[in-house]
């Protein structure tokens, strides 16, 4: 008798759901998910707009909104890289020599993790279940419920993700290339936004704007449109056929991407290697050593594939030089610290992501400046550069947050950790090589973005151009913001350890705090980035804010001296216990002298804010 | 606790004696312990005394080779004990340690982007190669030397896991390193690369060098190493040379063909130190010091392989 839970099929799927539990990263969007949940069931809308916390409506508008706000770069995270793995780890010739077909085998892959992930997102829903037992002043709340909660999470979520995880999977699968996928993650913002705006919003039939939207996000809203906060809270929603509709698209939509992949993938070795795909076995079984040989003509004797062979008794007759390795000092410092940021762009350089989201950023970036309308100009320099610094600097975040997690972990993965740290190389100079790699990405940007709102300025006729307050703003605000970030998520990676942690961290710790600017709970102390506390007259000198403001700039590249020297300290590679070390300062004494004198110059500039306000 | 017999035991204990007193000694380890947070105890209070030369450090998989290579190449922290090279406190003064060394870790990877020659000029600039014509004269020399001229602007991304330990071996050449460790450095070559790869070593060692090459084919051991140890379960047990330790067991191994059954019964009446599958029977290796161990059995040359056999079977 067939039983599934003994094929290939399900054996696969175990394997994704066991590699997932021991991986931080689902128990952090776990955590992540249900603080979704508690901040609006707590602090949402239902209250200044009179919803029951529990009313079907408010279930349906809340888990919409969780589908597309919270879950789809998660979703990338979870579904991009099964299958990478396996290539990435070396445990594809293992698997594929194995009798696992390949429907089996991509099925179960997809399936374990997206069921992992559904597992994931299934928290938002069991603590918003789960609260509706809380009673707090002033909250409405109807009688419970129980069905309404995993319904509606099935439809609206695991549902309109089944086709984002079929799209990242198989983008992840045909390309292997996971910084694609999320790319791809980053991206789906602004499609769906763009979409949402120029396609469905301009359809005069509500019925296709259902059937057309893969995130039945509009469907509740056509519903209640006009209606009262007493009709929402005791009204039951049943699905419509338009919706059922769409549900259907969506599944097969999901199926056919599969589809795609189940008929495009390959499980030979995909590498520019001239053996690949050549006479050695079609899994690449041989280990690489043994497919330096190649059988040829009749003769079967083993002749050499590569032309170097012949040349190796010459090349015993080689000396290799001496040289001079007696530099010490700052010099030497500075000429490795140039070799490693060297390396380091080149790697990423190397990256594929960065040529797509660049050029994203600077999309998303340029729709925001063109529409710009010049504000309470003229004259409108300060306005175009301040709209540019404040729509970039979430992307800074992202960026900054991102690509310090891949450079911070990139020798580690690549086994190159080894040789690089038993390298005469100081410590601070591995660290501050990645921290400049990944500033220098980021000046670029702001140069890139400086020039986009100079051109649209001057397109828009909103002259005259004048360059002091665009050089002005970003090397104010956005400069310092983009070296502090990089700053804090060095001294992240370091002590955490787990880039997909830090990442997770960065998330929740950004939108916290955002969620806490946008209530009002907004200081100079505890806001590095400046949100929503600046504005160009102060810059100028016209507020009054001026010697805050560069009190407050002070303060944060302050912090992040004190990120980078703790960093330093507690960098996983050990360099010399002592005070002195060959001669010079030890790294360990100059982390903890930078400690003192940071926090120190954080501390008084911190007096002059609290003075100030 | 192993049980050794009594003349391999005296043996043993006069070459540990006789190389803690030596004069020559480049490298002093001292009382090395290493546990993992596992409660895993890698290295038991190991001390080692190696002069220059190729020293030759055989053992099992997790015998605590590796622990003690990473803790030489300054990668990972001892619990307790000393490591002095040409008098530098190897564990206090680690970015000194760091000049001298040249380290070829078992596992390692390279920058698949990166070209051959890029990834040798970066480890070049790292060891402070600061002048640009002797670090290219050096790269032009390291490539040559490990014959990957024709691959020099390939990246390493393509290259094959032989040429990749050959790339590993040049980055552990550059700088004059007075300190080599190679951990396992020929496993994954094919035959020809090997006997290459032992050519080169055999060739960098100098004057005032030290070369470790840790291993568990005994073959390239005794090919290669003046001096070598056994390390068992964290525990050094034999430190000689590879001379004294064949001839520690002449006239004491025996062999013999016999059918597979009767293979399990000798192996409980004897000390069998090694079984090889042979044309459908199995060749047997036994040590005994008081003549023929059994009907069958002829006296045999002995070699590195049966000594240590000998000591971690």
């Amino acid at each position: 008798m067939y039983n599934i839970a003994r094929t290939p099929f399900a054996a696969v799927f175990q394997a994704e759901v066991l590699i997932n539990m021991k991986r931080v990263a689902p128990y952090a969007m776990m955590l992540l998910f249900s603080g979704n949940a508690l901040l609006w069931w707590g602090a949402g809308p239902a209250e200044y707009r009179g919803w029951a916390t529990n009313s079907e409506h408010f279930i349906i508008a809340m888990t919409r909104v969780f589908s597309f706000m919270t879950v789809p770069l998660f979703t990338a995270l979870i579904m991009g890289e099964p299958v990478i793995r396996d290539f990435k780890v070396g445990i594809d010739p293992l698997v594929f020599s194995k009798p696992v077909s390949r429907a089996e085998y991509l099925l179960g892959k997809f399936f374990g993790n997206f069921f992992v992930l559904v597992c994931c997102q299934a928290c938002f829903s069991i603590t918003f279940f789960v609260l509706q037992g809380v009673s707090v002043p002033g909250m409405l709340v109807v009688e419970p419920r129980v069905l309404p909660y995993f319904k509606h999470f099935f439809t609206f979520v695991v549902v309109s993700h089944l086709l984002l995880a079929a799209i990242y999977f198989a983008v992840g699968t045909l390309t292997r290339n996971v910084k694609i996928v999320y790319a791809l993650g980053l991206a789906f913002y602004p499609v769906f936004i763009t979409y949402q705006a120029a396609v469905l919003k301009r359809m005069t039939g509500s019925v296709w704007r259902t059937i057309l939207d893969p995130l039945a996000f509009n469907w509740i809203d056509e519903l209640s449109r006009g209606r009262s906060a007493e009709w929402l809270n005791q009204a039951t929603f049943g699905y419509t056929a338009d919706l059922i509709v769409n549900r259907l698209l969506v599944i097969l939509l999901s199926a056919a991407c599969f589809a795609i992949v189940y008929f495009r993938f390959s499980r030979v070795e995909r590498s520019g290697n001239r053996e690949a795909g050549g006479p050695s076995s079609i899994f690449n079984l041989a280990p690489p050593s043994e497919r330096l040989y190649q059988e040829t003509g009749d003769s079967g004797l083993g002749r050499y594939a590569e032309d170097e062979r012949p040349a190796a008794s010459a090349a015993a007759s080689v000396v290799i030089p001496a040289v001079d390795t007696s530099g010490r000092g700052i010099r030497e410092n500075f000429g490795q610290f140039l070799a490693a940021l060297e390396v380091e762009l080149r790697l990423l350089r190397a990256e594929h992501s960065l040529v797509v989201v660049i050029p994203i950023v600077l999309l998303m970036c340029g729709i925001e400046v063109g529409y710009f309308n010049g504000g309470s100009g003229p004259p409108y320099s300060a306005e175009y550069a301040g709209v540019a610094a404040q729509v970039s600097l979430l992307f800074i975040l992202g960026i900054a947050v991102f690509y310090t997690g891949e450079a911070m972990h990139r020798d580690r993965e690549l086994r190159v950790e080894p040789l690089l740290w038993s390298a005469p190389t100081r410590n601070f100079v591995l660290l501050l090589s990645k921290f400049s790699a990944v500033f220098l990405i980021l000046i670029s940007l702001i140069i890139l973005l400086l020039i986009m709102s100079v051109a649209a300025q001057a397109y828009k006729g909103h002259g005259p151009v004048d360059l002091l307050p665009h050089l002005a703003i970003h090397s104010l605000i956005s400069v310092p913001n983009a070296v502090f970030i990089i700053g804090a998520s060095v001294a992240l990676n370091v002590l955490l350890r787990d880039k997909y942690l830090v990442y997770a961290v960065s998330i929740a710790t950004c939108g916290g705090m955002l969620y806490l600017f946008k209530q009002g709970y907004n200081n100079w102390l505890y806001n590095p980035v400046l949100f929503q506390l600046w504005s160009w007259p102060d810059l100028s000198g016209g507020g009054g804010n001026q010697t805050r403001i560069l009190a407050h700039r002070v303060y944060v590249l302050a912090l992040t001296a004190l990120c980078l020297a703790l960093a330093h300290l507690f960098f996983g590679r050990r360099s010399s216990g002592g005070i002195y070390d060959d001669g010079s300062l030890s790294g360990r004494s100059l982390a903890a002298l930078i400690i003192i004198i940071s926090a120190a110059v954080a501390g008084a500039a911190g007096m002059i804010l609290i003075r100030a306000s | 606790m192993i049980r050794l017999p009594e003349h391999r035991l005296v043996k043993f204990t006069g070459t540990i004696r006789g190389l803690m007193v030596s004069n020559t000694a480049m490298l002093q380890i001292r009382s090395l312990k290493k546990t993992y947070s596992g409660g895993v105890q890698a290295l038991k209070a190991i001390n080692l005394d190696l002069p220059k030369g190729m020293f030759g450090l055989l053992g099992p998989n997790g015998a605590g080779k590796t622990t003690l290579m990473k803790i030489l190449a300054t990668l990972l922290e001892p619990d307790a004990g000393e490591v002095e090279f040409n008098g530098i406190d190897l564990l206090a003064r680690r970015h000194e340690a760091r000049r001298m060394l040249g380290y070829l870790p078992q596992e390692f990877g390279l920058y698949p982007s990166l070209t051959a020659e890029q990834t040798l000029n970066y480890f070049a600039r790292l060891k402070g190669v600061a002048d640009a014509r002797a670090r290219r004269e050096l790269i032009d020399a390291l490539i040559e030397r490990v014959n990957l001229s024709s691959a020099r602007g390939q990246p390493v991304g393509e290259f094959s896991g032989g040429m990749r330990q050959r790339l590993g071996v040049a980055q552990a050449l550059i700088g004059q390193p007075k300190l080599i460790i190679v951990d396992e450095p020929t496993a994954g070559l094919d035959p020809e690369e090997r006997a290459r790869f032992h050519n080169l070593l055999s060739e960098i060692v100098g004057e005032e060098t030290v070369v470790i090459l840790s291993t568990h084919i005994v073959s390239d051991v005794s090919n290669l190493c003046g001096r070598m140890a056994i390390i068992r379960r964290g525990e050094i047990i034999s430190a000689c040379t590879p001379q004294d330790a064949v001839g520690s067991i002449a006239d004491s191994i025996w062999e013999a063909t016999v059918p597979r059954e009767e293979a399990t019964a000798l192996r409980s009446r004897l000390k069998v130190i090694s079984s090889h599958a042979f044309e459908g029977r199995v060749r047997v290796k036994a040590l005994s010091k008081d003549g023929r161990p059994a009907e069958g059995f002829s006296l045999a040359q002995p070699t590195l392989e049966d000594y240590y056999f000998s000591l971690v079977s």
